[in-house]
C-alpha cells in the first residue's frame, strides 16, 4: 500500500503535466478530443492522489518508522484516531492533503460541468492541473516527500505534539484546508474567463456558490482554530495575532470583500477589474497561508532557514500566478470596462464600496504586521516585530467601521437614497444604539471602544430586525399571506440577501463577544488540599472553588500518557453549588518529556469559568509518589464574559451561509425552458 | 461628477487613516527581534542598549531547567540556534507553556521578551515556545534518541 | 507482485487518458442551448433589480418620487433586456416569427405592468394569480405596487 501510494504520487506527475498541456492546447485549438483527454486526467489524478494519501495513512497505522514523516509525527503509543489525522499533522502530509482536497474539488467542478459551460472547461481544467502539477512537484522535489525514508528503522517514532492531540485540532486544519482549496475553483473559472475572453457575467454566476462555500469553510476553520487555542493553550485567550492565524484570516477578508463587491458587478456591471483582482488576491493568499502555516517562515527566520527550497518554490509560484493574472487582465482590459457609474454617494453601492475599502485596508494592515520581521530584515538589515498591541490598535477601528456599515447597508436603497428617507430610517436605530451605549456606560462599562462596539451592535441588530419585520410585513400585505409563510417566502426567494443578513447577525455576535473581552477577571493562587479560592465575576457574583485533592495516574499506554495529575475542585457561585471541575496536567509517553495542560471550563451563555492547573509538583507525580502532604497546586482562575457567543456565532453563521448556498436561491432559474413555456399558450386565458 | 469626487475624497481619507494607524502602530509597539549573537554584539557596541526591551529568538538548552525560589519562578538557559556557544540564563515568572520541553535531543525554539537585569540574567516578561509541529528532527537526532533509548535495538 | 500492480496501474491510467485521442472521442466545447445566454442573464438581473426596488419602496427606503423615477428607469431597462432576449432567439432561428415576438413582448410588457408576469421566470400567468404557475413565486398585483 505504501509503495503503491508512492508510485501513485510519481505517476500523477506526468498525468498532471499532460492534463495542463492538453487543457490549454485543446482550448486554444478547439480540439474536443484533447479536452476530453485532459478532462480524464482530473479523475485520474484524484484516484492517484487518493492512493498516495491512503499510502501515507497506511504508513502511520502500521507504525512504519523507517519513513521520516511517520518517525517525526507518530509513535507506537499514539491512539489510532490521531494516527489517521497524522496525514495533516505536519508540513509534508499537509501538502499532500491539500493536493487531495484540490483533486476532490477539481473532480466535483469538472463533473458538475460535464454537460454545461463547456467553453470554459478547457481552461478551467488547464488551470486546475497547473495547480496540481505545482503541488506534486513540491511534494516530490522540495524535500517534503512524505514517503522519504530515513535509511534506518527507529524502534519508535518521536511522537505527535501533544497540542495536536486534541479533538479540535483534528477538525480545524481540514476545515481550513477545505476553505483554501474550494477557492481554487472560482480562481480557475476566473482564469478561464480571462483566457477564453468570455468576461460577461457568466463566470461570476458560476462561481458564486463556490466562493460562498470556500468562505464558509474558512470562517468555520478560523473559529475552530480559536476554539482549539482556547481549550488547549491554557491562556484563556483564543486569538493571539500569530502569523499562522493571520495567514488564515487574510484570504477570508478578501473573500468577504469579493462577496460584497460582486453584487455591484452583477447588478450594475461595474468593478470588473477590481473583482477579478480580488479573486486572484484571495487565491494567492490561500497559497500563502498554506505555505506559512506549515513552514514557519516568519517566526523562525533565524533558526530554521534550512528548507529554503520550498520557500523559493512557493514565492516563485505566487509571483507567477500574480504575473500571469495581471498580464491577462491588462490584455482583456477592453472587455472589463465598467458598464455604469455609481449614481449617488448615498446608495447601497457606496456602502459596499466602503466595506471593500476597509476590508482591503485591514488585509494590508494585517499583512504588513505579519511580514514586518521579514521586510525589516530584508530592507533594514534589522529585524523588527510587532505584537498583538499593534494588530488590536489598527484593526479594532476597522472592525468598528465594518460593523457600522453592516447597519447602514440594509437601510439605504440601491442606486440612490434620498436624505429624508435616510434620516427617517436611521432615527430609531441610532437612538437604540446610543441608548444601549449610554446604559452600559452608566452601568460602569468604561472601555470606550468596547462600549462603542456594543452600541453599534445594538444599532445593527435593530436595523436587521426591522428589515426582517418590514420585509415580512410588506410581503404579507402584498400577497395576503400569514406572517410566518410570508417570512419563509421572503427569505427563500432572495436567499443570498437574507442569508447574508443572518451572517451579519453572526458577525455582530462575534464582535460583541470580542468587545466584552476586556472585562475578564483573573487570579492565580496556590492551594493546599481543602483550601478555597474566590473569584469575582465581572458580571456580578462570586465563585468559590475548593481544591479537593490530586488524583494521579501512570503509564496509560492506550492513551499515550506517561502520567496524569488531575486536580479536583468543587465549585459554587454565591453559595449555590455547581458541578465539580477537574483541571489537569499530563505528560506524554511520546514525545518524551512533553506535557499538556487540560483546562476545566464551565461555560454558560454569559460567562466562562476557566481553571488551569498552572503548577503542580510534577517531579513527584512523575516519580510515582502521590503523597497527600505534597499536593500543593497553583491554579489560574479566570472568569471570561461572553466567550460562548463566539462558538454560537459559528452556528448562526453556518445557518446564514447554508441559506445563501441552498440550490436555487437568488430567484434566477435556468430559464430558457421557462422562457419557452411563456411562449406556449397558458392553460387559462391571460387577462388581456 | 459630484459623487465621483466624493468617492475620491473617501478613498484618500481611508488610505490616509490606514497609513496613519499602521505607521503610529508600528512605531509605538515595535520591538527589535534579535538572535542571542546579534544581541550580545549590540550590547558590546552600545552598553545602553541594555535598557531597551527586546525580543530574542533562541533555542532552549536541554536539561537546563530549574524551578526558582518564588512562586512560578523558572530558570533556564538559551543559546543561539546557529552558534551554541552564545548562551545566557533566563528568569521567567509565570505559567510555562506546554511546549516548553527541555528533554534531551529536543530543539525547543523559544521567543523571549524582556531585558537583562544587573546580574546578567535575562528577565523575560513573555515566553513563547514554538509548537513542535513546526519543528522537525533531523535523522541524526532520531538516530541518537533511538540508540539511547533502545541500546539493543 | 508489486511490479505487476504498478504496471497495471500505469497501463490503466495511460489507457483512460489516451483513449479519447486514439479513438477520436471528443468533449463538447460549445455552449449547449439550454444555458443562460448573456442577454438572458441581463434580463434576469434587470427583473430582480425591479423586484428589489419595489421591496425597498414598501420597506420605506425610497420615497415616492425616487421610487417612481427608479421604477421608470428599471422598467425601461427590463423591457429593453426582454426585447434583446427575443431578438437573440429569433436570430438564432427560433420558432417565433417577427410578429409573434412582437406580440409576446407586448404581452410581457402588459404582464409586467399589471403584475401577471412573473418577475422571477417571466412566465405569463392568468391575471389575478397570486403565485406563478411555473416557479411558485408570489406575484405582485398591480393595485398594490404602483406608486
Amino acid at each position: 500500500m505504501n509503495i503503491l501510494g508512492e508510485l501513485a504520487l510519481w505517476i500523477s506527475l506526468p498525468i498532471a503535466v499532460w492534463g495542463t498541456a492538453l487543457g490549454f492546447i485543446g482550448g486554444r485549438r478547439q480540439r474536443g478530443d484533447l479536452v476530453l483527454s485532459a478532462e480524464r486526467t482530473v479523475y485520474v489524478t484524484f484516484g492517484l492522489i487518493a492512493l498516495a494519501s491512503l499510502g501515507v495513512i497506511d504508513t502511520f497505522l502500521n507504525d512504519r518508522f523507517e519513513y521520516w514523516y511517520v518517525a517525526n509525527y507518530s509513535s507506537s503509543t499514539l491512539p489510532t484516531f490521531y494516527k489517521v489525522a497524522g496525514l495533516w499533522a505536519g508540513q509534508r502530509g499537509s501538502l499532500l492533503f491539500w493536493l487531495l482536497l484540490l483533486c476532490l474539488f477539481s473532480v466535483l467542478a469538472v463533473w458538475s460541468n460535464r454537460r454545461k459551460n463547456r467553453e470554459f472547461m478547457p481552461y478551467v481544467i488547464g488551470t486546475l492541473m497547473v495547480l496540481q502539477t505545482f503541488f506534486i512537484v513540491v511534494l516530490l522535489f522540495a524535500a517534503v516527500n512524505p514517503f522519504e525514508r530515513l535509511g534506518f528503522t527507529p524502534v519508535d517514532g518521536a511522537g505527535l505534539n501533544p497540542q495536536l492531540q486534541n479533538y479540535w485540532m483534528t477538525i480545524h486544519p481540514p476545515t481550513l484546508y477545505l476553505g483554501f482549496t474550494a477557492f481554487t475553483i472560482p480562481f480557475a473559472f476566473a482564469m478561464a474567463a480571462l483566457f477564453s475572453g468570455r468576461l460577461d457575467s457568466r463566470w461570476i454566476l458560476l462561481t458564486r456558490k463556490w466562493i460562498l462555500l470556500s468562505w464558509f469553510f474558512l470562517a468555520n476553520g478560523i473559529i475552530f482554530g480559536m476554539r482549539w487555542a482556547y481549550e488547549e493553550l491554557g491562556w484563556g485567550g483564543y486569538w493571539f495575532w500569530d502569523p499562522v492565524e493571520n495567514a488564515s484570516l487574510l484570504p477570508w477578508l478578501t473573500a468577504t470583500a469579493f462577496l460584497h463587491s460582486v453584487q455591484i458587478q452583477e447588478s450594475r456591471g461595474m468593478l470588473k477589474v477590481w473583482n477579478m483582482g480580488l479573486v486572484v488576491a484571495t487565491f494567492v493568499l490561500t497559497i500563502f497561508a498554506t505555505f506559512l502555516t506549515r513552514s514557519g517562515l516568519i517566526e523562525s527566520v533565524h533558526t530554521f532557514a534550512e528548507n529554503t527550497t520550498i520557500a523559493f518554490i512557493f514565492l516563485g509560484f505566487m509571483s507567477l500566478v500574480i504575473a500571469v493574472a495581471a498580464v491577462m487582465i491588462l490584455y482583456r482590459l477592453p472587455l472589463l470596462k465598467s458598464a455604469n457609474q455609481i449614481e449617488s454617494f448615498i446608495s447601497r453601492e457606496s456602502a459596499f464600496l466602503f466595506n471593500n475599502l476597509i476590508l482591503v485596508a485591514t488585509t494590508f494592515a494585517v499583512m504588513w504586521g505579519t511580514l514586518l520581521p521579514l521586510l525589516s530584515e530584508g530592507f533594514l538589515g534589522q529585524e523588527i516585530s510587532v505584537g498583538p498591541a499593534f494588530f488590536n490598535r489598527v484593526n479594532v477601528p476597522f472592525g468598528i467601521a465594518i460593523l457600522f456599515l453592516m447597519g447602514v447597508g440594509p437601510v439605504i436603497a440601491w442606486r440612490r437614497a434620498s436624505k429624508r428617507n435616510l434620516q427617517k430610517n436611521f432615527l430609531v436605530p441610532t437612538g437604540v444604539g446610543l441608548t444601549a451605549a449610554a446604559v452600559l456606560w452608566m452601568a460602569g462599562a468604561r472601555v470606550g471602544l468596547s462600549v462603542m462596539t456594543f452600541g453599534i451592535a445594538a444599532f445593527v441588530l435593530w436595523v436587521i430586525g426591522v428589515e426582517f419585520w418590514k420585509g415580512t410585513r410588506a410581503r404579507a400585505r402584498i400577497e395576503g399571506e400569514g406572517l410566518l409563510p410570508a417570512f419563509y417566502h421572503l427569505v427563500m426567494r432572495n436567499r443570498r440577501r437574507w442569508g447574508g443578513y443572518i451572517v451579519h447577525v453572526a458577525i455582530v455576535i462575534l464582535f460583541t463577544a470580542f468587545a466584552a473581552a476586556p472585562w475578564y477577571t483573573e487570579i492565580r493562587q496556590t492551594l493546599e488540599p481543602g483550601e478555597s479560592a474566590t473569584i469575582e465575576s465581572p458580571l456580578g457574583g462570586t465563585y468559590t472553588l475548593t481544591y479537593e485533592g490530586l488524583s494521579t495516574n501512570f503509564n496509560d499506554v492506550e492513551d499515550n500518557l506517561a502520567w496524569q495529575a488531575v486536580a479536583l475542585l468543587s465549585a459554587s457561585k454565591d453559595g449555590v453549588p455547581l458541578p465539580p471541575m477537574s483541571a489537569e496536567k499530563r505528560g506524554y509517553i511520546r514525545p518524551a518529556g512533553s506535557t499538556s495542560t487540560e483546562v476545566a471550563i464551565r461555560a454558560t451563555p454569559v460567562e466562562d469559568l476557566y481553571v488551569t492547573l498552572a503548577d503542580v509538583n510534577t517531579r513527584l507525580v512523575q516519580a510515582g509518589v502521590n503523597d497527600p502532604t505534597q499536593q500543593t497546586a497553583t491554579f489560574t482562575f479566570m472568569v471570561k464574559p461572553l466567550v460562548s457567543w463566539i462558538w454560537a456565532s459559528a452556528f448562526v453563521l453556518t445557518i446564514g451561509a447554508l441559506i445563501g448556498m441552498w440550490p436555487g436561491g437568488q430567484g434566477i432559474p435556468s430559464a430558457r425552458s421557462t422562457g419557452a413555456e411563456a411562449r406556449t399558450p397558458s392553460p387559462a386565458p391571460t387577462g388581456d | 461628477m459630484g459623487s465621483n469626487r466624493r468617492f475620491m475624497i473617501g478613498l484618500v481619507g481611508v488610505a490616509a487613516v490606514v497609513t496613519w494607524l499602521v505607521w503610529t502602530g508600528v512605531s509605538d509597539t515595535m520591538t527589535y527581534f534579535l538572535t542571542p549573537s546579534e544581541y550580545v554584539e549590540r550590547l558590546d557596541a552600545d552598553p545602553s542598549f541594555r535598557q531597551v526591551g527586546v525580543r530574542i529568538g533562541a533555542v532552549l538548552v536541554p536539561e537546563s531547567y530549574e524551578q526558582g525560589a518564588g512562586e512560578l519562578e523558572h530558570h533556564f538557559l538559551v543559546h543561539d540556534a546557529d552558534d551554541p556557544s552564545v548562551t545566557f540564563p533566563v528568569r521567567y515568572v509565570g505559567v510555562l507553556p506546554d511546549t516548553f520541553n527541555d528533554a534531551p535531543d529536543m530543539v525547543t525554539e523559544t521567543v523571549i521578551e524582556g531585558r537583562f537585569d544587573e546580574d546578567g540574567v535575562f528577565d523575560a516578561t513573555v515566553l513563547l515556545t514554538k509548537c513542535g509541529s513546526r519543528y522537525e528532527a533531523d535523522p541524526e537526532q532520531l538516530r541518537a534518541m533511538n540508540e539511547r533509548e533502545h541500546p539493543a535495538g | 507482485m508489486l511490479l505487476v500492480t504498478g504496471l497495471i496501474v500505469i497501463g490503466v491510467v495511460a489507457w483512460v487518458v489516451l483513449e479519447p485521442i486514439m479513438r477520436g472521442r471528443a468533449a463538447s466545447l460549445e455552449r449547449s442551448d439550454d444555458e443562460v445566454s448573456e442577454v438572458e442573464a441581463v434580463r434576469r438581473v434587470r427583473l430582480l433589480a425591479l423586484r428589489d426596488t419595489e421591496y425597498d419602496y414598501h420597506m420605506g427606503k425610497l420615497d415616492d418620487a425616487d421610487f417612481a423615477a427608479l421604477k421608470r428607469e428599471l422598467t425601461a431597462e427590463a423591457l429593453e433586456a426582454m426585447k434583446a432576449v427575443e431578438e437573440e432567439a429569433s436570430t438564432r432561428g427560433g420558432r417565433s416569427s417577427r410578429a409573434e415576438v412582437e406580440a409576446e413582448v407586448a404581452a410581457l410588457r402588459r404582464g409586467l405592468r399589471d403584475g401577471s408576469a412573473c418577475t422571477r421566470c417571466a412566465r405569463m400567468n392568468p391575471s389575478g394569480s397570486r403565485f406563478c404557475a411555473s416557479c411558485g413565486t408570489a406575484l405582485h398585483l398591480s393595485g398594490s405596487t404602483s406608486a
